[in-house]
């Protein structure tokens, strides 16, 4: 009996320098399923999302996803990786539409116009796509990182500080993210904010 | 383990005895050459660095393909170590190159293509280590390292292809070193091609004549340096086939031999034969440069290794001190 | 700390059908005009690589002028090799540019988690070739003007320009994405793009010199053959190697 999706974290440690944060994280998720990971500042809850969406190196350990019965490393497995996190940057020269529909290109979607508008008016920002990103606030700066991170749809999504610079819209935009990536599959939120903790199923408290 | 250690230690011994035996017999067996006096034995320091300078350089490139398929560090110590004591031999080779040359051939430097691709080894192996110690991150260094390592590599067959072609002249007696290679030289006919360039030296042929069993050329000589026109009269024994008299070049240790005549129809092939030439025909000579080979090839190995060791050392020492730093 | 977590939920989970993976070339020239507009946008590369490719011309003819009227022998090889050095140190300032554009501006995540390592490494490559073509052109018309250089065989010069800045991009793309992730970066990209630049620059400036002279296409083509085998085999290397610079 597959599974139709499984995100396993087996014994992942990281290292900077020859300095440890993290050893001997282990867990497994399925679909539908939502982790919140807790724990102080340096205590390598970011990394671990990095880890996780195969933007860093772990110096031990893996990370797999099964998928339909197929195993994917993260770094093969881009199509089913979405992240936010104040450290994802987009292109400040270009408009919010060109970077969205830069992204679609690289990743294969078909899309037009109109369909990234929709999804620009989804996370708030109706109307403001011609802007350049240079010219956006921290908080619209927020919002279209959902909307780079939602454009394909992932199966397993990262929220790294989902709530940072959100005003009480921006938070019920993320509570509708997170409840709509349940049907969807697997997200797993790094924070310290504890009325964040209600999301998930599980919570994982590092550097205890 | 013990035996192990033994056999290191007698391995390193006997290596220290055949290198002092090599130091000995480079002055006390080997003979003096006729042109060359004492500078004649630095081959048996200096061919033997230059030709390990391209090992280390194949070896470093072979533990960075490792690195890059395997990941362990191990790899990488072995890849910088290779390219460190690559780096020394090379300098080493190119300063007693300079050296010798600027004694025999009246200039330290040519644009011969050895000396274009021992200088781009150099300036490679510089770039390795400016990367190395550009990158912060131990894992990214070991990868990026790797990675440019072999990017190099791949553009070395297209360095020893194209560095001939740069300048004709080899003034490394390529041809003499080995026995029955040849180099080609170049014919001169008195009633068609009757200029042509050996190197960076212009030969027009003027003449041609038979004194006895003896052919005479006329050669006259232009060459970067010379002020005036010089003519030289090499000649050539008809009986025996053989280059007779070889003058020297003007300035030049360098001679100009005759090496095929065609007196019916005026034809000559000159080629030019540089001091050290028939150096290894003395056999003397050539067993302790052999021995200077396996000698110098024993010592990279050893340098290279130990300073892999120390390297792996190194890392495990700094990971050690920051463990004992953590609080209990 | 050894966290262990595990569901026993049976979540009845309709994951949505997860999208294949992005053609290769559509992805590559998504990159390319992607670097295209932010670089006519921002001007950082187009700027810095044209005012040093005209600096150098003009540095040249200033210092050159009265060599052109003598009858040198070796004036074609004195020019080919004049004009393949400023192409090189324009080349220098500018071809780095788009790879460390995007670790400068933090970006290199963002394309990471989006498009396939080889696609990112083509949409470059295919960025720094327009960018030197540009650069190259600009410079040979300049230089041809301002040192009054009479070619001979200008079809085989435009062959010769055009084979060298293939293998030119082909042996530095690698080279600027591996410096994008170092700390000094100006410096150190000419350090390492030099040494493997030898044999091109070699082969190039003798049969530019060739074109120059007027000599005809036989003369070219076995530097372009070698040009040709030079481009081919690095940018094989580079495809293999790239995974390992671009991985984070």
């Amino acid at each position: 009996m597959s599974e139709p999706l499984r995100l396993i974290v087996n014994d992942v440690a990281v290292e900077y320098g020859t300095r440890r944060v993290l050893a001997g994280v282990s867990f497994a998720l399925r679909a539908g399923e939502t982790l919140v990971v807790t724990g102080a500042n340096g205590s390598g809850k970011s990394s671990l999302l990095r880890v996780i969406c195969g933007l860093q190196r772990a110096a031990h350990g893996t990370v797999t996803i099964e998928m339909d019965g197929r195993v994917f490393r993260p770094s093969e497995a881009l199509h089913l990786l979405g992240w936010v996190a104040p450290d994802l940057h987009l292109y400040r020269e270009l408009t919010a539409l060109e970077n969205l529909a830069f992204f679609a290109a690289v990743r294969g979607i078909r899309c037009t116009h109109a369909d990234l508008e929709a999804l620009l008016d989804e996370v708030g920002l109706g109307g403001r796509g011609g802007d350049l990103l240079a010219a956006y606030s921290s908080g619209m700066t927020q919002r279209l990182r959902y909307a780079y991170a939602l454009l394909h749809h992932p199966v397993v999504l990262a929220l790294d500080e989902p709530t940072v610079t959100f005003d009480a819209r921006g938070v019920a935009l993320v509570e509708g993210v997170v409840s709509r990536q349940r049907e969807r599959g697997i997200t797993i939120i790094a924070t310290n904010d504890p009325r964040e903790e209600r999301f998930g199923d599980y919570i994982l408290r590092l550097g205890q | 383990m013990s035996d192990r250690l033994r056999l290191d230690q007698a391995a390193k011994l006997l290596l220290g005895v055949w290198m002092a035996g090599i130091v000995v017999a480079m002055f006390l067996v080997v003979p003096q050459y006729v042109g060359l006096g004492d500078a004649g034995r630095i081959i048996i320091l200096h061919v033997p660095t230059a030709w390990i300078t391209t090992v280390a350089f194949t070896v470093s490139a072979v533990y960075s393909i490792r690195y890059l398929w395997k990941r362990r560090e191990a790899d990488d110590a072995g890849a910088v170590a290779a390219a460190e004591v690559g780096f020394l031999f090379c300098t080493l080779a190119t300063v007693s190159g300079m050296w010798f040359a600027n004694v025999v051939w009246g200039t330290p430097w040519n644009w011969d293509p050895r000396e274009t691709t021992i200088l781009i080894l150099l300036l490679i192996y510089a770039a390795y280590f400016a990367l190395r110690s550009a990158l912060d991150d131990v894992e990214r260094r070991r990868r990026l390292a790797a990675v440019y390592n072999l990017f190099a590599a791949v553009t070395m067959p297209f360095l020893l292809f194209v560095a001939p072609r740069m300048a004709q002249s080899t003034l490394h007696p390529n041809c003499a070193f080995i026995q029955g290679s040849h180099c080609d030289g170049i014919w001169l006919e008195i009633n068609g091609t009757r200029v042509g360039q050996l190197g960076d030296v212009v030969l027009a042929l003027q003449g041609i004549e038979q004194r006895g069993d003896l052919a005479v050329a006329q050669v006259e000589v232009r060459m970067p340096g010379l002020q005036n026109v010089a003519v030289l009269a090499p000649t050539f024994e008809l009986t025996s086939g053989k280059p007779a008299d070889r003058p020297e070049f003007p300035g030049q240790q360098f001679l100009l031999a005759v090496e095929g005549v065609d007196l019916a129809n005026g034809r000559v092939l000159l080629n030019m034969e540089a001091p050290g030439s028939g150096l290894l025909s003395n056999s003397r000579t050539f067993w302790t440069f052999m021995a200077a080979n396996i000698g110098f090839l024993g010592l990279f190995i050893w340098l290279y290794r130990l300073r892999a060791d120390v390297l792996l050392l190194q890392d495990r020492l700094a990971r050690r001190e920051v463990a004992y730093e953590l609080p209990a | 700390m050894e966290p262990h977590v595990s569901s026993q939920s049976a979540a009845d989970a309709s994951t949505s059908a997860a999208p294949s993976e992005a053609p290769l070339l559509a992805a590559a020239w998504a990159v390319f005009r992607k670097d295209v507009r932010s670089e006519l946008r921002t001007r950082y590369a187009l700027n810095a690589i044209l005012l040093f490719a005209v600096s150098t011309v003009v540095a040249m003819s200033l210092g050159m002028g009265p060599l052109t009227i003598s009858r040198n022998a070796d004036l074609p090889i004195i020019q080919a090799a004049l004009l393949w050095v400023a192409i090189l140190f324009a080349a220098f300032t500018g071809l780095a540019r788009a790879f460390v554009q995007e670790e400068e501006a933090r970006t290199a995540a963002a394309l990471r988690l989006s498009a396939r390592p080889t696609a990112v490494f083509l949409g470059k490559l295919l960025f720094n070739l327009a960018l030197l073509l540009l650069l190259v052109a600009v410079t040979t018309v300049l230089f041809v003007i301002m040192l009054r250089v009479q070619v001979g065989n200008p079809g085989l010069l435009a062959a010769l320009l055009l084979a060298g800045s293939l293998g030119l991009v082909a042996a530095t793309t690698l080279i600027a994405a591996i410096i994008a992730r170092a700390s000094v970066k100006g410096a150190l990209f000419a350090v390492l793009s030099f040494p493997l630049l030898a044999p091109l620059l070699v082969v190039a400036i003798q049969g530019s010199a060739n074109a120059i002279a007027g000599r005809g296409w036989e003369s070219g083509v076995g530097s372009l053959q070698v040009l040709a085998g030079y481009t081919i085999a690095l940018f094989t290397a580079s495809l293999f190697l790239f995974n390992s610079v671009w991985e984070p």
